[in-house]
């Protein structure tokens, strides 16, 4: 039995003395492998009396057990120590710079338009697209403009021929649409417009217009309301609300100009946003669309307003310049 | 337009104080553009619609606080004004033996004036020159003082002439002559053309018809003898002399928003009575007034119930009477759900019943309609089709790394425009410098030809004909617009990939990947191109070590691939050699299907050197119009194996003429349908390979369903392989 208590103290001893979980592994291998000290003492067993034999083997495997405790609690005592230590030495700062993959930037006025797409989409007005090079009748003559207007004059209004303009307004998609659709219909587009305009903060030759409009049976004014008043607060927030003032434009009787106000934008002022109003029924019959029974609405904004409000951004022409100290502001 | 408080106090009575009469005019659409406060006058400056003339005077904008503002009640002088301002002299003959007036052209309908003689035309009293300074007028002379003082006040403009200066002391409104020769009041001499309506007397023009009198015929501080105008000119003749020679006056600014035709008498008589009351002297009697074209009346029915429908708010009749009579409308009969209405001569705007629906709209209160959301059928919102695959598009070429930018359709030329189809030899491009190469060009990298504007989502555009106007003389198949903005703005763009070179130069950065979605324009018509342009690195300069991509031929290929891939597009690359803006061993046709849809590869060494950009760049162009990802197919579902794969690595060597494609199109089909995957992952040429060959490593990866691949099986799959690649000329390396 003595021998066991040896053992057991030598490796009791060897586990006190051991610094790493490096060493007590070595330990472990020295004393309770197959050919560990502790268990090379269970050979010794068949030359025991018999009486005594019980007794020896309790002995050892209480031993072992033993050292097997000693030393799983040594181990996660070193561990501690040791995982504190690589910590330390694995530490990073934690303010350098992020490595960002690099997927493109979207253009501000591609947010915008991508924001009014899903609302305008999701109140069911299908998005079209008509030329940006467009024939004077969608673009003047089938929007009811007078002959002699100044709008169609050559010093506001880039002309390529006597019949091709560059459309001064995305309105222009309208006529396309009641030429070749049936009321009731619902329709929108987003597009560039022209106009031969002295450039500065404020007025750009070329510019973004949203243009919506729908015609169906009994389509009032208040239905022009009520959905300007869903489009404005999804792209300006819940507490915005509309405000109608009467102003004229050839292709809607009657006309308005149309004003947000927000207590989150320029104090909670009427900022205008865009012409609205009633299509006019001149149009309407000239495209057979019969007056007694279908009237419809139409609104249009500037693309560019939006962020400008949203961002406070004072110069109109930055859209145009790609200049990436600008566009990185916003993507 | 401006005007003062007081002088709306004079035709309105009411508490209402400047600020919230603005806030009024606001609401009925005379917009306010600011108050300001001079000579201790709030001074409101008025925005006035181009189809409301009549708001352009104090008389106008009083009738539309009298109908919008219900406590309002009108002055005498405004009862004055409403019944024309009549006076006991009117219709004396006296004037007769002074003057005499004659109309020649239809561009003029009314013409009268007053006479006045044993003039003393010294400074205006203090009132009347502190009223005109305050709306921004000089003050000059009587005379003059109480013409521009009546126009604010009635919108009549009137216009003073010395009658001793004119020759036959008598008016002719007619065309001017060719050449004939006018100095106008701001002493500039203008060449008239007989589109031009003047004023003139026995031998000469004396005026611009509803612009500006003339010099030699003015008034002045010895005037005795004075002639006073009054008429009513066409309003599209009077703005297109005025823009023509480059004038703005308060009068023409009147007559092109229209002035009202009967109030022409009513201005002379409300000068005379103001005339009158500050010198005590009375004019010769009578008015010449030469009416030659009246104004047809129009009358409307409106009824109520529509008016209320379309408004979405209710109106009664009683109040639809009430606000038309007080804007001046005559109601001619009144039925329990219809009006006859009459709309009053300085009303031009109203033509039909929504116009009056209009009227009761803006004078009830916008404020009180209700927000309602339409009801009925709702189609499914939103892009579709070509529109919806654009968009797919644009998100995933954002993904592969390129930053979106939005650049002007009309600008300069630029060495990368785009080819012109079949103007073989004709069509260099002389401004800017542009290589001779660009008239080697012997295909376009763009579909051509007929039809190809017609793809365009639901509407063609229109195109151009061959050599019809808009399309450049200079510069054959460019279309140019006829009065540029300015010179460097005078074409529209036939490629994107020049504003894409102005983008990468703007931002002078030596790393950049751009791309842009946008029209262009032929003379075949107008499509929708990508365009993306890449140069240097993928990855931002960091401060670890790391190995980053370089923008080249392939990793453009690979864009491409992985942009066409998330919307379904089955593209493929043809060698091309023919783009001259392109190195013309490094540039591929891309090709859709079977059609040829776009150009991509490195550019042209000189034509970087010209364009200004690093002969590294790689760019591609590519036309999306007619497509629809749904024509080509969803993407089909394969089951996926359950059982482990095996990987087999060849290395074979191979001539450099035979292309990976061929390579690859013979493993894929020796390799059976257990070849799940192989890719190229090394290509080396040097030591050990023979000038010509190089050495290609390639890794097969083989899996069975529902069965594992043995060793040897692997082997024998891989040995196939090699086997149809030695036909090829390959051998093992």
């Amino acid at each position: 039995m003595e021998i066991v208590t040896n053992v057991q103290n030598d490796a009791i001893a060897a586990i006190t003395a051991a610094k790493t979980t490096e060493e007590l592994r070595a330990i472990e291998l020295d004393f309770l492998g197959k050919t560990g000290k502790l268990s090379e003492l269970m050979k010794g067993i068949g030359a025991l009396p018999n009486d005594q034999k019980p007794l020896f083997g309790a002995a050892v495997n209480k031993a072992k057990s033993e050292v097997e405790n000693l030393l799983n609690q040594k181990t996660k005592n070193l561990k501690t120590g040791e995982l504190t230590k690589q910590f330390e030495a694995e530490r990073i700062d934690i303010t350098l710079p992020g490595r960002a993959p690099q997927y493109g930037r979207e253009h501000v006025l591609q947010t915008a338009t991508n924001k009014i797409k899903r609302v305008l989409g999701s109140m069911g007005f299908v998005y079209a697209e008509s030329p940006e090079l467009e024939r004077f009748k969608y673009n003047f003559e089938g929007l009811n403009y007078p002959p002699d207007h100044p709008a169609m004059d050559e010093q506001d209004t880039f002309y390529v021929t006597d019949d091709l303009v560059l459309r001064t307004q995305c309105t222009a998609l309208q006529p396309r649409i009641f030429e070749t659709v049936e009321p009731p219909l619902r329709y929108f587009t987003v597009g560039r417009t022209f106009r031969n305009e002295a450039v500065d903060r404020t007025h750009n030759h070329t510019f973004h217009q949203v243009d919506c409009f729908m015609i169906d049976k009994g389509i009032s004014m208040a239905h022009l309301k009520g959905t300007l008043g869903v489009f404005a607060r999804a792209m300006f927030g819940p507490e915005v609300k509309v405000r109608f003032r009467p102003d004229f434009f050839p292709f809607v009787e009657p006309g308005v100009d149309y004003a947000i106000s927000t207590p989150k934008l320029f104090n909670g002022k009427w900022v205008e946003l865009g012409g609205a109003g009633l299509i006019h029924p001149n149009i309407l019959e000239r495209y057979d669309i019969d007056t007694k029974v279908y009237s419809g609405f139409a609104f249009g904004l500037g693309v560019e307003r939006i962020p400008m409000m949203a961002y406070g951004i004072d110069d109109l022409r930055h859209f145009f310049d790609n200049d990436f100290r600008f566009l990185s502001q916003f993507a | 337009m401006k005007l003062t408080y007081s002088m709306i106090r004079d035709f309105v009575d009411t508490t209402l104080d400047a600020e919230a009469i603005a806030d009024q005019l606001t609401m009925t659409g005379f917009e306010l553009e600011e108050i300001t406060i001079v000579e201790d006058e709030p001074m409101l400056d008025i925005n006035i619609m181009a189809n409301r003339g009549d708001g352009a005077s104090v008389l106008g904008l009083s009738r539309e606080l009298l109908a919008k503002v219900p406590d309002s009640k009108p002055t005498e002088l405004y009862a004055h004004a409403t019944n024309r301002f009549p006076t006991p002299d009117e219709h004396n003959r006296d004037i007769w033996a002074k003057t005499s007036v004659e109309i020649q052209t239809p561009n003029c309908t009314r013409f009268a004036c007053r006479v006045f003689e044993n003039l003393q035309n010294g400074q205006s009293p203090e009132w009347l020159q502190q009223r005109l300074r305050q709306i921004g007028q000089r003050p000059i002379s009587l005379l003059v003082d109480l013409t521009n003082y009546v126009m604010f006040e009635v919108g009549q403009p009137l216009h003073a002439y010395d009658l001793d200066t004119l020759n036959g002391e008598r008016i002719i409104v007619r065309q001017a002559l060719d050449g004939e020769k006018l100095k106008t009041l701001d002493g500039n001499i203008h060449d008239l053309k007989p589109h031009h309506m003047v004023i003139a007397d026995a031998d000469r023009a004396i005026g611009l018809a509803g612009v500006m009198g003339g010099e030699e015929t003015e008034v002045s501080a010895t005037t005795t003898r004075c002639l006073l105008e009054a008429a009513h000119f066409v309003n599209t003749s009077v703005r297109k002399t005025r823009t023509e020679l480059g004038f703005f006056t308060e009068a023409s600014y009147r007559f092109e928003r229209s002035v009202d035709p009967e109030g022409v008498v009513a201005a002379l008589n409300r000068f005379t009575e103001l005339y009158t009351e500050i010198t005590g002297e009375k004019p010769v009697g009578g008015v010449i007034d030469v009416y030659s074209t009246k104004p047809e009346p129009i009358t409307l029915t409106l009824f109520i119930r529509r008016a209320s429908q379309l408004l979405g708010m209710t109106i009664t009749v009683e109040q639809a009477v009430q606000y038309l009579s007080k804007l001046g409308f005559t109601i001619l009969g009144i039925s329990p759900d219809s009006l006859e209405v009459q709309a009053p001569t300085w009303r031009i705007d109203i033509l039909r019943e929504e116009d009056l629906v209009e009227e009761l709209g803006r004078i009830h209160g916008y404020e009180l309609i209700p927000e309602e959301l339409p009801i009925g059928s709702t189609p499914v919102g939103g892009p579709h089709g070509f529109e919806l695959l654009t968009d797919q598009l644009r998100e995933a070429t954002l993904r592969c790394g390129f930053n979106q930018v939005i650049s002007h359709s009309l600008r300069d030329l630029h060495p990368l425009d785009a080819p012109i189809v079949g103007s073989l030899g004709e069509s260099g491009i002389p401004e800017s410098g542009a290589p001779t190469s660009h008239s080697r060009i012997l295909n376009t990298t763009l579909p051509s030809g007929e039809g190809s504007g017609e793809g365009h989502s639901e509407f063609p555009s229109p195109s151009l004909g061959r050599g019809g106007g808009g399309v450049d003389s200079i510069t054959p198949g460019r279309i140019r617009v006829r009065q540029p903005h300015s010179p460097e703005m005078a074409y529209l763009r036939n490629s994107i990939l020049p504003s894409l070179a102005d983008a990468q130069r703007k931002n002078n950065l030596e790393d950049i990947h751009l791309f842009e979605v946008g029209r262009i324009h032929t003379e075949s018509g107008e499509v929708t191109q990508i365009a993306l342009l890449s140069n240097g690195k993928f990855d931002q300069p960091g401060w670890r070590p790391s190995d980053p991509t370089t923008a080249d031929f392939f990793t453009l290929k690979g864009s491409l691939e992985s942009i066409a891939a998330a919307t379904y597009l089955p593209i493929s690359y043809k060698r091309s050699t023919t783009d001259a803006r392109f190195h013309p061993t490094r540039q591929a046709k891309i090709i859709l299907g079977q059609t040829e849809v776009g150009i991509m590869g490195q550019i042209h060494p000189t034509i970087a050197e010209e364009a200004n950009l690093p002969p590294t760049t790689v760019m591609a162009e590519l036309t999306l119009d007619g497509l629809k990802s749904e024509q080509f197919g969803i993407p089909t579902y394969h089951p996926i194996s359950r059982n482990p794969a095996s990987r087999r690595d060849i290395a074979i060597l191979i001539k450099k003429d035979v292309p990976f494609s061929e390579i690859n199109q013979t493993i894929t089909q020796s390799g059976g349908p257990e070849l799940e995957n192989h890719w190229l992952f090394d290509v080396y040429e040097g030591q050990g390979v023979p000038d010509g060959s190089h050495s290609l490593a390639i890794a097969l990866q083989f899996r069975r369903m529902n069965a594992n691949l043995n060793d040897e099986e692997s082997n024998a799959l891989r040995d196939q392989i090699i086997a149809a690649l030695s036909k090829l000329g390959a051998s093992l390396r």
